[in-house]
């Protein structure tokens, strides 16, 4: 029973995919097109050769991190829907010091690095401030907050810090060194990957080793419980989305160190909302955001070789993932009644046996 | 003072009353759930919805009608589907608000990709916009003859359906079930009342006013279609709500309120400040005004328990 319980989430998971890639389908074959050849074309495009895989990963890396940054505030108890404008603070703060710190090139990086870290750690700490003095309910604050982000980084773009002669608002190019050094030539594929699964695996090791994870875990579960067995759920909730600010922050990083390599206003085609449903569809587990994040980077690398191939426009990708999330939401419901159908079946079976016994 | 004849002349008021009504037509819906009981950040979605739908309706009719009720029934089918979602299937509001969201922007995004080859804007002569009420003895008053004598029916209807709505909420049976669906489910049901009718008929309503609001968009003031036309005002209509505390007239005047904000800030852009500020307006007014309320109730609580 304890197995099933555990296997329970990546079925539903799996089943969500599942249902997706029926709706998917339906949605190819109304459009006109083999949707063989339009999956095929997306499979291909997303994994076929070391450039399409690196393509892959390379869109994966941002999604790692502000997956990370979500499931961390969520684990934590924070409902984090801010993970947009974590990771625009985190970016422009990245960017502006990669264009105008003077540092030797081998500090240039970990400074932009630790700099996007803090601007959105700090911009996280604004909603859960909110929470612990007022009780303001963090999910509308989240969201207002991702929207002030965009705006506020928009106008540096387009005074202070804009690039002269720009057709939009945009910074200058980041200098060489702060650029994230290739793993693959040819395309974007970084060694920020690499930072980001190393962050999960930190964070895992912090959630399941350490004190302060089991208390953020505990707070997460059932905050007036940990109250009562003297956890500071203030310090806590803090710390928790101080953490999960920042990785978002780190993401917007990865956007603009390498990827990018400049601060583009609007840069993120939404890497913050996807966080959400990958962290989502993890559990808030933070080593299966890294499985979870490199198939939404396939989805969006691959939709677009998808829409060359076919006449399939890329968005279906969105609608995709849209089904998901719905389900994803529902599981508790879900769970609840396959729960309920398993033990029917099982009620079932004995009754059967117990009638044919007498 | 031409600058202050740019920032507060009567035309500003009269751009402010069109940018107000889809605003004010999506808060109206929202509040509606949110006195249910039911957290809703999907409005951006519906509302987009209801923007491309009543568009796509109007531009196969050519008739700003069948328009107005093909955004309303295609947002109300959406709206359905967040409330089996989230009624029926108990899931998470907040995480099904940001599927809707991304499935109107997915599915618009797509089908108008997908039946007009169009990516960006798209516009055609056959689609009729939703004429405007020339009330002929309001033009000879000066200021708000400028203001009111020539608007959409669509702003009379919304200015009617403020009071429509209020008056359901506080004086009709379905209004007070619908206020103690929100603030007492179980005292509800065991009154008799089926909560999950209360619940559907709100999202089923809820879900018309923002067909209502989405279609006039992309039909009203512009007969225009732009991927993604919504821009954010769902989450300032949630701004809105929060504001007004979802009661339908306070509503009413945060959406006057964040409307001119928004009229403003494109005049602003000719007197050259950076519109930016403004725009963040709605959004840092209304953390500002929840972290308040928030922090009235918590002390009230703690008197009372003293």
């Amino acid at each position: 029973m304890k197995i099933f319980r555990k296997l329970l989430l990546p079925f539903i998971s799996l089943c969500a995919f599942l249902v997706s890639l029926v709706i998917g389908t339906v949605i190819i074959l109304l459009n006109g097109d083999n949707p063989l050849v339009a999956y095929g074309a997306l499979i291909e495009g997303a994994f076929n050769g070391m450039s399409n895989l690196a393509g892959t990963l390379s869109s994966a890396t941002p999604l790692i991190f502000t997956g990370l940054g979500v499931a961390v505030a969520f684990k934590g108890g924070m409902a984090n829907i801010g993970a947009e404008g974590q990771l625009y603070m985190g970016g422009m703060a990245a960017a502006l010091v990669g264009v105008y710190l003077p540092l030797p090139g081998f500090l240039l990086i970990p400074v932009a690095l630790l700099a996007a870290f803090l601007a959105g750690g700090l911009y996280g700490l604004i909603p859960a401030t909110l929470k612990i003095k007022t009780g303001t309910n963090e999910v509308v604050t989240t969201l207002m907050l991702n929207y002030v982000a965009i705006l506020f980084t928009s106008y540096l773009v387009n005074y202070p810090f804009k690039a002269p002669g720009a057709p939009l608002g945009m910074t200058v190019n980041i200098q060489k060194a702060a650029r994230l050094p290739l793993l693959y030539p040819g395309s974007r594929f970084n060694v920020g990957f690499l930072l980001a699964i190393a962050a999960c695996i930190l964070v895992a090791v912090m959630f399941r080793y350490t004190g302060a994870g089991y208390e953020m875990r505990m707070l997460g579960r059932n905050s007036i419980f940990s109250k009562y067995i003297g956890v500071d759920v203030n310090a806590r909730t803090l710390q928790c989305m101080f953490l999960g600010g920042g990785f978002a922050g780190i993401g917007g990083a990865a956007l603009v160190l390498g990827i990018q390599y400049r601060f583009v206003q609007n840069i993120s085609p939404g890497y913050g909302f996807d966080g959400l449903t990958i962290a989502l569809m993890a559990g808030f587990s933070a080593i299966g955001v890294i499985p979870m994040a490199i198939l939404f980077g396939a989805l969006r690398s691959g939709g677009l070789t998808m829409e060359l191939a076919t006449s399939v426009p890329s968005e279906l990708s969105k609608v995709i993932q849209a089904v998901i999330i719905l389900f994803m939401a529902a599981q508790v419901s879900f769970s609840k009644y396959f729960t309920e159908f398993m033990t029917g079946l099982r009620h079932r079976r004995e009754k059967k046996q117990g009638t044919g016994g007498s | 003072m031409p600058f202050l004849q740019t920032l507060f002349g009567p035309e500003v008021f009269a751009a402010a009353l069109r940018v107000m009504v889809p605003l004010l037509l999506v808060s109206l819906g929202g509040l509606l759930t949110k006195q249910a009981g039911i957290e809703n950040i999907g409005l951006e979605g519906l509302m987009l919805i209801g923007c491309f739908s009543g568009f796509v309706v109007n531009y196969y009719t050519s008739s700003w009608i069948a328009g107005l009720i093909g955004g309303v029934v295609f947002t109300t089918l959406t709206a359905l589907l967040f409330g089996v979602f989230v009624i029926s299937l108990r899931a998470h509001e907040i995480v099904t608000g940001v599927a809707i969201n991304m499935l109107g922007l997915g599915v618009t995004t797509y089908l108008l990709r997908a039946i007009f080859g169009v990516k960006g804007a798209f516009t055609d002569p056959r689609v009729q916009g939703i004429p405007t009420l020339d009330i002929g003895f309001l033009k000879e008053i000066p200021v708000i003859g400028t203001i009111f004598h020539k608007q959409s029916i669509m702003v009379w209807i919304g200015l009617a359906l403020v009071f429509a709505v209020h008056f359901m909420l506080y004086h009709t049976r379905f209004g007070y079930y619908i206020r103690a669906a929100g603030e007492n489910p179980q005292a509800l049901a065991t009154s008799g009342v089926s909560l999950l009718r209360t619940l559907y008929m709100t999202v089923l309503i809820h879900g018309v006013l923002c067909g209502l609001g989405g279609a006039y968009l992309s039909t009203g003031y512009l007969t225009q279609y732009v991927e993604n036309m919504s821009a954010g005002r769902g989450f300032i209509a949630m701004a809105a709500i929060a504001f007004g505390g979802a009661k339908p007239l306070r509503v009413f005047f945060s959406a006057i309120l964040f409307a001119f904000v928004e009229s403003l800030s494109s005049r602003l852009q000719l007197v050259q400040v950076p519109s930016y500020f403004a725009l963040m307006v709605p959004y840092v007014v209304t953390i500002v005004v929840l972290a308040v309320t928030s922090w009235r109730e918590k002390q009230k609580s703690k008197t009372r328990v003293i």
